[in-house]
């Protein structure tokens, strides 16, 4: 049996932005929820059952962000993802008829039916619609840390300008958390890894221990950390930062070499939402006609090709399984040559979105099954570990401010302040300190202009989504990322100026709160 | 709060000069629909004072009838506002050497400049950005133009403090106008990010904190196991190095990200 010599931590970053329209169907962003679930959150879950089931002792942290935990946990929501579940097993259906000449095909059709099945029989039977509370279990028996984000993923380092504005992301991030896990969190997913000391004082009055920074957020930290992204730093004011393990990240994520694009794993682009004949297929796509994914994939990538071949399940597992391998030889060979340069053992920390693991690489949960299962079962040199235990067991650490720095593409804030975006951060600051002043002048406020301006808090969180912006930069659903952005501030401002008129439409202010209900229980008096 | 009528809403309206524009992202029949047939709404966005033209082809969604509670149905048209009317200069850094600057000088503050230099002062004068290193102690001086509110500039020094000053030069001086620089606002002071290693070669202590218990501690550097083990003086470069033996190690400090 070999020495433990190190620790390896994987951090799953599950976030989605908080869409929910009760007033429309219409909405095909709502559908981001729904394949989240079915694709990451179900299977993660289905794993971390099974390696508890097999007796595997694993780690993993995942942050659930406010705006997820509010979707999860809406009953609306829920009804809705039911009937899109009803709806891929009517299609799965209609597809093993449609496919009977076909044999490899229909068995593809087979394994689609019996997934979504399955998925509802979970949903409803097992988890009793409450996926919150399944995640919460895992952390109840130790095998999962949760960690909380800023209320709404609103990205620190431009709202900043106004440092209430970042105060109430963490302050609201928190509360949810609590409402959620009966605790604390110990650890928070900075919104797109935007970090700015000027946020550490909240975070040390909110109870945050930690935070996960990009690579540079240590590299060129000041002064230069010794032992570079391999153990935390802590900030003068009190924070600890980790940072992001650099060759790790890039095995998974790099978009030509990466694990994910396995010539044996399933092609994301090829569904039969754009391929099978319109007519068919209409009622499974978007209400206006629009043809969209509907998680039917028939294909895997195959290569660089426009000829696709069938998926194989069997192969596509067996590609994970060698990835798995190779994975954890590459840590153990990682391990072992940083521990003979440290003092305390290393630990590699290993952040992604989560929803790369399921959405994205459709293998990404079994992968890290397999993975979880070979670091317990075979010889390695290292243990999988936590951020809260790896500070609990070595709490000797370096003191260094980290950099401002940010995971986005180049490292700091070009993806959310770029020509394309830039306009609405005028806004965004304005409505910032006018919530501040709206504090200020009605520090005990009740009733209708209480209601009002907790109302008014949530508009403002909901605007400074760092998605909406990160969206257009993107170039792909720009239209409904600049309405939400237009329809928040609108609604922020005219909330504003009827509670300053004293004169509260009631019915608008009823209306808004049904659309917009996320944080039940904020207090407008964080901006104070 | 009482319904407006029609004839109320077109006042509201023209008074606040705002623009309307119905929604553009959901262009599906239902939309249509729904605005068609509309019963309710409340007229006025949220915005204030907004100079943009208004659209010619705003329609009107309100109706005095009076439907019955539960049906009542808000059909929110919203825009941003073209501007704030308040005097403000706002600085962001988006890379450690570029930084965003927006701006805009209220209406009173306007009449006031044209009432002290002339009432031609935004015509006899340019706009310029004066940026302030205050970390290093250096300034220089930026033209923009009336066109824009808002603007990129490239900055040379990474991790130092930035503060944006906007003023206005002018372009030929007269009586009223005897001075060759007019201060406007001041910006936030940010300070930029950090884009490189710091190397402190003087540096010879390490600081550690027990974050349990609180105790400061320190040591040398040349004391610590790894530097022990390269047997020379502490550099990250060579640290990483070691470890990543057939990478690129200046590619690795890039700070790109395969991510996003």
């Amino acid at each position: 049996m070999q020495e433990k010599k190190g620790y390896v931590s994987f951090v799953l970053h599950a976030h989605l932005p908080f869409i929910h329209h009760p007033e429309s169907d219409d909405y095909l962003e709502e559908s981001w929820l729904y394949e989240a679930i079915s694709e990451t959150y179900l299977p993660l879950l289905i794993n971390f059952q099974k390696l508890v089931a097999e007796g595997v002792n694993f780690r993993i942290t995942m942050s659930m962000t406010p705006p997820l935990l509010s979707m999860l946990d809406n009953k609306l929501l829920q009804r809705k993802y039911i009937k899109y579940l009803k709806k891929l097993i009517e299609l799965s259906k209609k597809e093993i008829k449609r496919t009977a000449g076909d044999e490899r095909l229909n068995k593809l059709s087979h394994y689609y039916f019996d997934r979504y099945s399955n998925d509802l029989h979970l949903f409803q039977d097992v988890y009793k619609c409450n996926l919150i509370e399944a995640f919460k279990h895992f952390q109840d028996i130790g095998v999962l840390e949760i960690i909380t984000c800023g209320a709404t993923h609103g990205y620190f380092p431009i709202l900043y300008v106004n440092e209430k504005t970042v105060k109430a992301q963490i302050a609201v991030g928190v509360q949810t958390y609590e409402r959620y896990f009966g605790r604390k969190p110990r650890g928070i997913w900075l919104p797109e890894c935007g970090y700015v000391p000027e946020a550490d004082k909240y975070l040390k009055e909110f109870g945050i221990d930690y935070i996960i920074t990009e690579s540079h957020g240590i590299l060129y930290a000041n002064p230069t950390p010794v032992y570079g992204t391999f153990a935390p730093i802590v900030s003068p004011e009190g924070v600890i930062a980790f940072g992001r393990d650099i060759e790790s990240s890039r095995q998974v994520w790099s978009s030509i070499d990466g694990y994910p694009g396995d010539f044996n794993y399933r092609e994301f682009y090829r569904d039969i939402g754009y391929e099978a004949d319109y007519d068919y297929i209409k009622p499974y796509i978007a209400h206006n006609g629009v043809r969209v994914h509907t998680g039917i994939k028939y294909y895997r990538i195959t290569g660089k090709t426009e000829f696709k071949d069938y998926y194989n399940v069997q192969w596509a597992k067996d590609s994970a399984e060698k990835q798995a391998g190779h994975f954890l030889d590459s840590r153990t060979n990682q391990i072992h040559h940083l521990s003979q340069y440290m003092d305390t053992p290393p630990i590699v920390l290993c952040p992604y979105d989560a929803e790369l693991y399921g959405h994205w690489w459709y293998e990404g949960p079994y992968w890290l099954y397999i993975l979880f299962k070979k670091i317990y079962y075979d010889d390695c040199n290292f243990e999988l570990i936590t951020p809260s235990e790896y500070i609990d067991q070595y709490p000797n650490m370096q003191i260094a401010s980290p950099c401002r720095s940010s995971w986005g593409a180049n490292g700091y804030s070009e993806v959310w302040l770029n020509p394309s975006n830039d306009y609405v951060h005028r806004h965004l600051h304005v409505a910032g300190d006018r919530m501040c002043e709206l504090a200020n002048l009605y520090p005990k406020a009740k009733g209708l202009q209480k209601k009002a301006l907790n109302q008014c808090a949530r508009e403002l969180l909901l605007a400074q989504s760092s998605d909406w912006l990160f969206i257009i930069t993107n170039g792909t659903m720009v239209d409904y990322a600049k309405k939400r952005i237009k329809d928040h501030i609108g609604r922020f401002t005219k909330l504003y100026e009827q509670i300053k008129q004293n004169h509260i439409d009631e019915d608008f202010l009823k209306d808004i709160s049904k659309k917009d209900c996320v944080f039940p229980d904020i207090d407008y008096k964080i901006y104070l | 709060m009482p319904r407006k009528t029609k004839e109320q809403a077109k006042l509201t309206t023209k008074e606040k000069g705002e623009k309307k524009k119905t929604t553009t992202t959901k262009k599906t029949e239902a939309t249509k629909k729904k605005t068609s047939t509309a019963k309710k709404t409340t007229t006025k966005t949220a915005t204030t004072k907004t100079t943009k033209k208004k659209n010619t082809n705003t329609r009107k969604k309100t109706t005095t009838k009076k439907a019955p509670k539960k049906q009542i149905e808000i059909v929110e048209y919203y825009d941003l506002p073209y501007r704030y009317n308040q005097t403000i200069v706002k600085v962001l850094a988006q890379t450690p050497t570029h930084l965003f600057i927006y701006w805009d000088i209220s209406d009173e503050d306007r009449k006031n400049f044209e009432k002290q230099y002339g009432e031609n002062f935004f015509h006899t004068t340019k706009p310029i950005l004066m940026v302030y290193n205050d970390t290093m102690g250096y300034q220089f001086e930026v033209e923009i133009n009336d066109f824009a509110n808002s603007w990129y500039l490239h900055v040379p020094d990474s991790k130092c403090n930035y503060r944006i000053e906007l003023g206005r030069r002018p372009i030929t001086k007269n009586e009223k106008l005897n001075v060759d620089y007019v201060y406007i606002s001041t910006s936030n002071e940010i300070e930029s990010p950090n884009d490189k290693i710091l190397f402190d070669h003087n540096q010879k202590m390490v600081y550690f904190r027990d974050v349990k218990t609180g105790a400061q501690t320190e040591k040398s550097l040349p004391k610590l196991s790894f530097i022990r083990n390269m047997g020379k003086i502490y550099n990250i470069y060579d640290f990483y190095q070691t470890i990543y033996q057939n990478e690129n190690v200046g590619k690795i400090f890039d700070a790109s990200n395969p991510t996003s």
